[in-house]
Formats: structure tokens, C-alpha cells, sequence
């Protein structure tokens, strides 16, 4: 790579030399030197519209704004002359006119930019004589911002995050002149999965997150640096915590795996933690009730269930919500144990890899073609959809979805339903990504063989796996995998079922009765084990049907570490107290362990086991047994189930806060099906097939949804998807208008 | 006194909006010249070389502007600008519904130019009836092949597509306009990147106005040293002259630059109401400073205005007399760009607003003896700091009138309440 040519500029006297196309607010950083701005920020770019960033800049007659001003050899700039400081004054004086100055009521005081620069540089006084203009306040924007337009200063931070990052363009400023206000585009509220960044963009008090208004003052808080654990992609999270109480999370700007962004699921899904709900004793079921018992009584049960069967009677379960080094005791304890039967593979998800394909979330920046196979990462992995959409937005790459989902991503895409159908030209470009959703082998299989013969040609394949679970991929790792001829989930339900070959059942951060694709057979199994315990936060479905329920602790609560998709090793660390009476998995398996009389490794040698674990290259391509598929029948539709940010039974469920956010339960259908299956938008009906069925969705009549598909969404309590067979063909049946449904006294 | 008419010629004497009239005079043989015989390259220099300047306001050079194009191959497009709306400016509108012939044969000859295959031309909301005169010309000049692909037999083709704005002012500033035309908010780019290099859809682009591009036909026929040696050294040629105010006859007048204001004002317009006495006169638009008795010796030209520290802009005169009350001048011309400000920017946005509440005020006599200095000082700081040049364009006439006519503004303030009366 050939040198890159730099410059050398003054700035205030003291000589800096930056790369040539540096802007000078940029290079002024060099040398910690503030130049002040508001519409101007790095992920956006310069817009010129606050005129802040003044600067008097030598053979220049006028002041400059230096957010747009590229540097050149031998410029002379000045930030502080007097006549950059009366730019500068006269510009926050503007700014200040019709500012309503309400710092001591504003959640912004003390994190203001707008505050801290007219201390720095204003005038102290203002020669207004008029009335300060009025506008709306407290604007109900949507379902999770609140909006000023009087503390707003139109910088447009805001509407050009919704334009040149999400690239969804709802907000947009409306009105002209002094009259002007951010609002969404069609007046419809704004709803985004990245909202909440707003916030962190707005330099002012403009736009506050509805869970944090009138909260706390950012002098109060203490921050904890970890890492979101909501799902696969682990951005980095600041969590800001005051008198224990987690108010707030904020993004690192730094960070490289989210670019610096927050989906609204990681930002907001936090009120869980104090939720009356919240497990906080362990619980034994006595016939129809339950008992609260102490850990001793808890762990001593356990241990004895454990030696009273034999080790090949035990089927073991683990989330993607344990740690890293959570995954690996569950593993240790049990393997040591005897047990073989141990899988992380809950849901429809059964593998962390793209096949042989690896990557890192700026190599999916760079790539030219994306293809995304199955379930789209918009519902699954929001951060990393929007690295894909900044690929296509922002630097030029062709987005295919692949199966009956579209992508979701608000960038041109193609769809199309098998990788064979992707025109060949398509693929004549360096650099290619595959976002898998862990679930559509199908698919992974024809990408292969399209992508195999490319790789050996020279093109960069990069493979990412955006699937439903977070530390899944740390927990294929770490053992949670019946590599060793034990038996799979679907094989310990199974051997459960049919004659009782597994009769006891440990589930740690796992909920198969709401995610396993079959509800049925899970439903039998939980009714056939002699023993089930379920290690949860709260009393999820599948924990209401155990024998033993402990209360255990999120990852704000405990510190270790977690994997994300790429396979980097991501810090969590505890953030606030758990509530009392509640235990960390780890802890619950450390105490078993003991019971057990089984000896396990150290705290540190167990964080270097899984370092060292975490770094080993995973088995690159090698086919891995799942027994998931059911045979497909011909009549009806053929369902799709898809994913939603805030599914499941668990976090968001048991948060009040976000309880707006959820998907309610519906069926959508394209608009030549619907009127096939005489169904209208907004009708209400039941789903079955066989002796199965899901019933009282809405139907959603949907342009997006190929002909002669249903699609639902996984994860409902309310409608549980995996009620139905996992890929099946469905019928729409006891079709009601929403009239009709209302006269019968609603749903059932 | 006559004066030679050149874009203004045979208006109000036969319907130049006929295409056959049009065409009996001349009309379009040059067009046909330029693509058939001439290279783009010689229109461009034809037109460097008549020191033809842009008649829109910013008095840029139009061949430079021209030049300014890189040479990377991809598509450009010439934009007319035809949305007129700088206060006391009315001479496009007349141009377009007079001689929209001559407008369009200006804006293919200023595409071909740049060698553009696609020309906009972008209408005040306002200008229905322009409009609509504008596209039966297009529909005939197309009808004769004059408009779209491989004219005249060549391998050239241009595409013409009108665009009529919604009556923003802001929308006549170049990147503004670009904006728009886009169908997006109407709101100045920006810059850089320049128009040149980044403009109408991210492709080079030049924004020319009406009178501007009329010119072109003139300098290809009469050939470019008759245009130059019209007009003064640095200000070459004609101008059409929006006058208005106290005159006795306002109106369109086409002049040759350089001609001295107190001709104008006495002998062309008519001069003064009988027993008025002139005060004042902003000789180029909403957005010129004044110019004062002292001035009028001095020539219409780019120049001769600049170094008096104001402008010749778009060539609108309004002249003021001894019955004008210069407070509610000042506040009207204030009020009118605090509401055309597009609001993007904070110096405009704010401050324009801020002038406009305190001359409202003073008006309802509640004036203070420090609002004189804060109007000089508040107008002074907005100025010269701004995105486009909406923001500079309130202190200008603002300032001089204040300066000059203080007593004015004094008179309007509080009167000091007198204690213990009587």
C-alpha cells in the first residue's frame, strides 16, 4: 500500500500533519484542541447547518466553519482569535434566542452540549427584549421517543441518522424558518429497532427515551462497561446504574463491533431486572402449587435426583443466556457426571457457523454481495443488519434475500427463493458475505456450492451466523454439543416420550416449550420426566411445567464472558446487585458441583480454558446432526415462521416498559393468497394443521409475503408458532371478522 | 432616449410566442448552427470571450462557470433558473411569457455547450401563465425538431424537461433548487462540493438564469466582440432592468451596462412624481445595500456598484422618495426573508426572526434607545457566517437605511415617560 500523502497545517500555532482529506475539526483533535459542534459528528458527517464551528482561517476574509473545511498545506488557522470567539458567541447567542433555558428540569443538564458551550463561550446574557417563541413540548414521537421542539436546535442529527444509517427516512423537518420542528414524514409515530440513538445523537434535551425522563441526572450515575447479551451480535454497552437500579444503557461510539449503535432491544429491554415477577427463591412444585425452599434444600434435591438415576437417564439443556464460563461448568459438571446428553440447540437454530465461512462485522462492511439466507438478521440481530444496510447504503453492495423472507433492511434488495435462482453475474465480484440464520440448511447448502468453487478461486467468502440465541456460539464451543454420541434436544424429548430413556431434564437459560420446534412432543416429554429443573429469571413456560425452578441472575448481574457471532470473545460485567435469593448459573453449578463431590477448576483457570477454547478455529463446515425435520403435506400454505426483536418469553415479556414494542400474534399472508383463502386485513383465524393449531391471529395482509406462504412469528407466549409443525403446510380455518369476534364476547 | 433592445426586442410589437414569428426573425437558426457547425467547445468560448456574466445575482462569469465541469464522462445537465423572486425583480417573468422562444433556444445552446443531453428548466410556482406559454413552445420546437434526438441530422440529443417550484425564494438559490427539483426539501446544499461537480442528481451541472442563457442565441449571431465591446471592460453587454418604487414609468428596461443611475432613474423611468425628492435607491434587488443622492453619477455596472458597497445583484431598482417611511421599508423587506428563511442554518433561522419581532416592535412604538445599536450590531453578527446567502441578505438594506435615516427609527421609539407630570 503506498504511503498516503499527508499535509501539514497550524493550528493555534502549533504545526499538525494529518492525512490529506482530513477535515479540519478532525485534525484539530490531533492536537486536543475543541473545536465546538452540534449538526456536525463523525458517523454522519458535516452538514453546515449550526455554524458552531467558526474558525478564522489565514487568506480567508470570512469565518469558516471547520466541520467542511478540508485541510491544506501551510493553512493557518485560528480557534481562538477574537473574531473566531465573536463568531462563535454570536452564534450560541442565535442558538439561545428561542432556546427556553429549562436546564434544571432537562434530563440533557449536565451532559448538554448546548449547556457546556455556552458556558465556554457565550455571553452570559441575552438581548432578547421579546417573548421567546413557543412550540410543542412533550411530543409523543413514538412508541419510544419523546420530542421538544423548543430545546430543539434543528441541527438535524436526528433525520440524517434516519436517513444516511437506517435509511428508513421517517424523520424529517417540517415547517421553514424559525416555525421549524422535527416530526416523522407521514405524521405516523416513529418506530424504528434503532430509535433510541437518537437520544445519544440529539447535542440537546430534544429527544429523551421514554424509559429514562425525569429518571436520574448523568451526575448521579455510575457507568459499568460490558456487553449486550440480548442477542448474538455483543455490541458494547455502557449500563448506568444509580442506587442500584440499572437506568439507563448507552452505546460506545468506539466500539467496532456495533459501529457505535444500540438496537432499541438492547437499549431498552432492561426494566425486566426489577420486575415484580422476578424469581427470587427457589421453587419445588408441590402437585398443583409451589413451595419456596432454600438453596441448600434446593441444590441437596438436585444432587440427589442426579445420583439416583443413572448418568445416561439425564438430558441436559443450555441457553444462549449463560456465560461463556457458564456454558463450560455446565458441560464440565455434567461430563464428569457421566452424561452425554447435552445440547444448547433450544429453538430452530442448530449451527453457529456459515458452513466453512468466517467473518468479522467490517468484513460484512466491505463485502459487495450479501446474501441472507432464511430468517433475516433485521429480526434476529438488529446491529448487524444495519452494517449490512451501510454496506449497501453507504459503499455500493447488493443485497439478495434468500427464502420466503424479505430482508427487512429499508435498502434495495432481490429476493428470490433459492440460491440457484441468483443471476451468475451477480456473484463476479471479490468479496462476498453470507448472513445465515442458522436454521435454513437448504440454503447454507446451495450457497455452498455456489460459494465453495468462488473461494477456491480467489473470492473472499465471509460467513456470519445471525441466529436466535445469544451465546450460542459460545456454547457450541465450550461443549454444550452431543458430539460424543449423546443424545440432541428433539433425542432426549424423544427418548423421554417413547419408553422413558431420559428421565430427568436440566434447562439453563433455555425455553424449549416456546422455542423447540415441535411444542407437542416438548409438552409430552415435560410431562414424562421424573425430574425437571429449570434454572430462570422468571416463570416461563417451560419453567411453570418443572419440578424444581431456580431464580437465577441476567448478565447485568454476574461477570464473565460471553462469544458473539464472529467468535470474539466479548467482556460482560456485572453492572448492579441481583436481587437477593437469586444465584448465577455458574454459582447454582459451582454449589451442585460440590453436592456432586465433583472437582472443578478455578475461577482463573476456567477464564483460561475458555480464552483458549474461544480462539480454536470452530469445525469448519463439518455437517452436524439435527434431528428437526417433519414431513410436509401438500394442501394449504406453506408456513414460514420469522422472528421479531422483542419475542420471547422471557426479558422482554417480564418488561412493562417495552411491553409496546412486542409483536402481537398475526399471520401474514400476501394479498392473492388472502383473498384465495377469503380472508381480509384485520380478520381474525386459526391456523392448523392435523391435530394441530394456533389460534386468534390477526391477519396481516402483506405485499412483502411471496403467494402460497403464511408467515408467523416465533416466540409469542400468546401464540406459540411451535404449536404448529415446524414446516408443515397450514390451513386457515373459523375465519372471523374482528366484528364478529367482539359480538362473541373476544377471543378465547 | 432609445436604447437598442436585444433580448427585449419586438415585445409588445408582434407575438413572439409564435414559433413562425420567432423563427421569421431569426429564431433557432443559431441553435441549429451550434449543433450542426459548431463545437461545444466554440460556443464556450464564444461566450468567455463576450465577457457574458451571470444575470441571476451573483454576476459570475458565465464561460468560467462553464469550464468548471470535470471531464470524468458522466452525464451532465444544464438547469435554468427560473425562479424569480428576489423582491422588486420581475424581469424572467416577462422573458418567459414574452419570449419563451428565446429562453428555450438559450437553454439548448447553453446545454449543448457543456455538452449536456438532458437541460431543466426549473419555474416559479407563481408563473402559471409562463408555464403553460413555456410548454407550448417546448411542444412546437419539439414538433420541428429542435428538441430530442439526433437533432438536425447529428449524432446530438437533447431532452428538455420542465419543473415547475412551489414559490419557496429559497428555491432560487442554485443547490436549493437542485434540491427541489430532486423532490426534496427545498433547502440550499452544502458546499463544497460545488453544483460543478456534484449537482442535479450527484452529476456535474450548471444553473444558469433566463436572462442569462437569452443572451447566448445574441453573442453566436452578432459574434462575441459585439457583445464585449457593449457595456464597460469588466461589466460587457445588456442588461434587463427591473425598475420600480417612485418612478414615474416603472417597468422592464434592457440597458447597456455602465449607464449612469440618474439616467436611469430621470430619463428611462420617467423620473420622480413632480415635487418629490429622492431619498434613496437599492439598485440591485431585496438583497442590495442603498445607494444614496451622492451615487447617482455612478454607472450601472458590476463594478462601479461593488466598489460604492452594494450590488447590482439581479438588476431590480427601486427607488425611493421623501414619502417613504424607511422603518416600515426596512421591517417588510425583513419580515420578507425571516419567512423565506428555510430555517436550516442558526444565524438565519434566529436571527432573522429576532430583526423582524424588533422592527414590529419599534413600529408599535415600543421602541428602546438601545434597539438602534442592537438592530446595527444583531444584523451585523448574523452576516457573512452563514450557509447560503439568504442569511447576508437582511443586513444590507437594513444598515444603510439605518445609518442614513436614524432620525427615522428614532422617532418611532418610547417616548421617555416624564415623572410626577404637571
Amino acid at each position: 500500500m503506498p504511503d498516503q500523502k499527508t499535509v501539514s497545517l497550524t493550528i493555534d500555532g502549533v504545526v499538525v500533519t494529518v492525512p490529506d482529506g482530513t477535515l479540519l475539526v478532525e485534525a484539530a483533535k490531533r492536537i486536543q484542541r475543541d473545536i465546538p459542534v452540534y449538526c456536525y459528528h463523525e458517523k454522519l458527517g458535516p452538514a453546515g447547518l449550526c455554524r458552531i464551528c467558526l474558525v478564522e482561517i489565514e487568506k480567508m476574509s470570512k469565518l469558516q466553519i471547520a466541520c467542511n473545511t478540508l485541510v491544506t498545506e501551510g493553512m493557518v488557522v485560528r480557534t481562538l482569535s477574537d473574531r473566531a470567539l465573536d463568531g462563535r458567541r454570536a452564534v450560541l447567542e442565535f442558538l439561545l434566542a428561542n432556546h427556553p433555558l429549562d436546564c434544571p428540569i432537562c434530563d440533557k443538564g449536565g451532559e448538554c452540549d448546548l449547556q457546556d458551550y455556552a458556558v465556554a463561550y457565550g455571553s452570559g446574557s441575552s438581548r432578547l427584549v421579546e417573548p421567546k417563541g413557543r412550540k410543542p413540548k412533550a411530543i409523543d414521537l413514538g412508541p419510544t421517543i419523546v420530542l421538544d421542539d423548543e430545546r430543539c436546535i434543528v441541527c438535524q442529527r436526528c433525520s440524517r441518522f434516519d436517513d444516511l444509517i437506517t435509511r428508513e427516512q421517517s424523520l424529517v423537518v417540517k415547517e421553514r424558518g424559525e416555525r421549524d420542528v422535527i416530526a416523522t414524514a407521514t405524521d405516523a409515530p416513529y418506530v424504528s429497532n434503532f430509535s433510541g440513538n437518537v437520544t445519544e445523537l440529539c447535542p440537546v434535551g430534544a429527544l429523551t427515551s421514554k424509559t429514562y425522563r425525569f429518571k436520574s441526572r448523568p451526575w448521579d450515575l455510575q457507568r459499568t462497561a460490558t456487553t449486550c447479551t440480548q442477542c448474538s451480535v455483543g455490541c458494547a454497552l455502557n449500563v448506568d446504574v444509580r442506587h442500584e437500579a440499572i437506568l439507563r444503557t448507552m452505546s460506545d461510539p468506539e466500539d467496532p463491533v456495533s459501529d457505535g449503535w444500540l438496537c432499541d432491544r438492547g437499549r431498552y429491554n432492561i426494566a425486566y431486572l426489577d420486575d415484580e415477577r422476578r424469581l427470587t427463591s427457589p421453587l419445588l412444585r408441590d402437585g398443583e402449587n409451589w413451595t419456596q425452599i432454600g438453596w441448600d434444600d434446593a441444590i441437596t434435591l438436585w444432587a440427589k435426583v442426579l445420583r439416583t438415576h443413572p448418568p445416561s437417564a439425564h438430558g441436559v439443556i443450555g441457553g444462549g443466556r449463560l456465560l461463556n464460563e457458564e456454558a463450560y461448568l455446565l458441560s464440565f459438571v455434567f461430563r464428569a457426571l457421566g452424561t452425554r446428553n447435552i445440547d444448547w440447540r433450544t429453538g430452530r437454530q442448530f449451527e453457529t457457523t456459515a458452513g466453512s465461512f468466517e467473518g468479522t462485522l467490517a468484513d460484512l462492511e466491505r463485502a459487495q454481495l450479501i446474501l441472507v439466507l432464511g430468517v433475516p438478521p433485521s429480526q434476529t440481530a438488529p446491529i448487524l443488519d444495519l452494517r449490512i444496510r451501510k454496506a449497501v447504503g453507504r459503499f455500493g453492495a447488493r443485497l439478495i434475500s434468500v427464502g420466503p423472507l424479505a430482508a427487512g433492511s429499508f435498502v434495495p434488495q432481490t429476493r428470490v427463493r433459492s440460491v440457484t435462482e441468483i443471476p451468475p453475474a451477480a456473484f463476479d465480484v471479490r468479496r462476498i458475505a453470507v448472513v445465515y440464520d442458522g436454521i435454513s440448511r437448504d440454503l447454507l447448502a446451495e450457497a455452498n456450492a455456489m460459494l465453495r468453487p468462488l473461494q477456491a478461486h480467489g473470492t473472499q467468502i465471509f460467513g456470519f451466523v445471525a441466529g436466535e440465541q445469544a451465546n450460542a456460539r459460545g456454547a457450541e464451543v465450550l461443549g454444550l454439543l452431543p458430539r460424543d454420541g449423546g443424545l440432541d434436544t428433539r433425542g432426549i424429548f424423544s427418548a423421554a416420550v417413547g419408553g422413558g430413556v431420559i428421565s430427568t431434564l436440566a434447562c439453563f437459560g433455555a425455553d424449549p416449550l416456546l422455542r423447540h420446534p415441535d411444542r407437542i412432543l416438548v409438552e409430552r416429554a415435560l410431562q414424562s420426566f421424573d425430574f425437571t429443573v429449570v434454572s430462570e429469571l422468571f416463570l416461563t413456560p417451560t419453567a411453570q411445567r418443572a419440578h424444581l425452578v431456580l431464580p437465577a441472575r441476567s448478565a447485568f448481574e454476574k461477570t464473565g464472558s460471553t462469544t458473539n457471532l464472529a467468535g470474539t470473545l466479548r467482556e460482560v460485567r456485572a453492572a448492579t446487585a441481583a436481587p437477593v435469593g437469586t444465584l448465577s448459573d455458574g454459582e447454582m453449578l459451582v454449589a451442585l458441583a460440590a453436592a456432586l463431590g465433583i472437582e472443578i477448576p478455578s475461577d482463573p483457570e476456567i477464564s483460561r480454558r475458555v480464552r483458549e477454547m474461544i480462539g480454536v478455529p470452530l469445525r469448519g463446515g463439518e455437517e452436524l446432526s439435527f434431528s428437526g425435520r417433519a414431513p410436509t403435506p401438500r394442501e394449504g400454505f406453506e408456513l414460514v415462521v420469522a422472528e421479531h426483536p422483542f419475542a420471547g418469553g422471557g426479558t422482554s415479556l417480564h418488561d412493562a416498559r417495552v411491553s409496546i414494542l412486542r409483536p402481537h400474534p398475526q399471520v401474514g399472508i400476501a394479498p392473492a393468497s388472502a383473498q384465495a383463502a377469503g380472508v381480509a386485513d384485520g380478520d381474525i383465524v386459526d391456523l392448523t394443521s392435523g391435530d394441530r393449531f394456533l389460534r386468534d391471529l390477526r391477519v396481516r395482509v402483506d405485499e412483502d409475503v411471496a403467494e402460497g406462504l403464511v408467515v408467523v412469528t416465533a416466540g409469542l407466549p400468546q401464540a406459540p408458532a411451535n404449536a404448529l409443525p415446524a414446516t408443515g403446510r397450514v390451513l386457515l380455518k373459523n375465519i372471523r371478522s374482528v366484528r364478529e369476534v367482539v359480538a362473541s364476547g373476544g377471543v378465547r | 432616449m432609445v436604447l437598442e433592445k436585444v433580448l427585449t426586442a419586438g415585445i409588445g410589437e408582434v407575438d413572439l410566442c409564435d414559433i413562425a414569428v420567432y423563427r421569421s426573425r431569426g429564431g433557432y437558426v443559431q441553435w441549429r448552427r451550434a449543433v450542426t457547425e459548431l463545437t461545444p467547445a466554440a460556443v464556450v468560448v464564444a461566450a468567455l470571450k463576450s465577457g457574458l456574466r451571470g444575470r441571476g445575482g451573483a454576476g459570475f462569469p458565465t464561460g468560467r462557470k462553464w469550464e468548471f465541469l470535470p471531464e470524468d464522462g458522466r452525464p451532465r445537465y444544464l438547469v435554468c433558473n427560473c425562479d424569480e423572486a428576489e423582491p422588486g425583480t420581475f424581469k424572467d417573468h416577462e422573458l418567459l411569457e414574452m419570449t419563451p422562444h428565446q429562453v428555450l433556444e438559450g437553454m439548448l445552446i447553453g446545454a449543448y455547450a457543456i455538452r449536456s443531453h438532458h437541460a431543466f428548466i426549473y419555474i416559479r410556482g407563481e408563473f402559471k401563465r409562463g408555464y403553460e406559454i413555456f410548454m407550448r413552445a417546448l411542444e412546437e420546437a419539439r414538433e420541428l425538431g429542435f428538441v430530442g434526438q439526433r437533432l438536425f441530422g447529428t449524432d446530438y440529443s437533447l431532452e428538455v424537461t420542465v419543473h415547475r417550484g412551489a414559490g419557496a425564494y429559497i428555491c432560487g438559490e442554485e443547490t436549493a433548487l437542485l434540491n427541489s427539483l430532486e423532490g426534496k426539501r427545498g433547502e440550499p446544499r452544502l458546499k463544497p462540493p460545488f453544483p460543478a461537480v456534484r449537482g442535479l442528481y450527484g452529476q456535474p451541472t450548471v444553473v444558469n438564469n433566463v436572462e442569462t442563457l437569452g443572451y447566448l442565441p445574441h453573442i453566436l449571431e452578432r459574434g462575441a466582440e459585439w457583445f464585449a465591446s457593449v457595456g464597460t471592460p469588466k461589466s460587457t453587454g445588456y442588461k434587463v432592468l427591473s425598475v420600480s418604487g417612485h418612478v414615474q414609468r416603472p417597468g422592464n428596461y434592457e440597458i447597456p451596462l455602465g449607464l449612469p443611475m440618474r439616467t436611469i432613474i430621470d430619463e428611462i423611468a420617467g423620473g420622480l412624481r413632480p415635487g418629490r425628492k429622492f431619498m434613496a435607491v437599492q439598485p440591485g434587488g431585496g438583497s442590495s445595500a442603498c445607494l444614496f443622492e451622492e451615487h447617482l453619477d455612478l454607472g450601472y455596472d458590476y463594478e462601479s456598484l461593488a466598489a460604492a458597497g452594494t450590488m447590482l445583484g439581479s438588476g431590480a431598482m427601486v427607488v425611493f422618495d421623501d414619502t417613504t417611511d424607511f422603518v416600515k421599508a426596512a421591517h417588510s423587506l425583513v419580515r420578507f426573508f425571516a419567512h423565506e428563511s428555510c430555517g436550516q442554518c442558526t444565524p438565519c433561522r434566529e436571527g432573522g426572526h429576532w430583526l423582524e419581532m424588533t422592527l414590529e416592535r419599534i413600529l408599535h412604538g415600543e421602541g428602546l434607545a438601545s434597539d438602534i445599536d442592537m438592530l446595527l450590531a444583531l444584523s451585523a453578527q448574523m452576516t457573512g457566517i452563514n450557509l447560503c446567502p439568504l442569511g447576508d441578505s437582511i443586513e444590507p438594506f437594513l444598515a444603510s437605511v439605518l445609518k442614513r435615516f436614524e432620525p427615522q427609527f428614532r422617532a418611532y421609539l418610547r417616548k421617555p415617560q416624564v415623572a410626577f407630570a404637571r
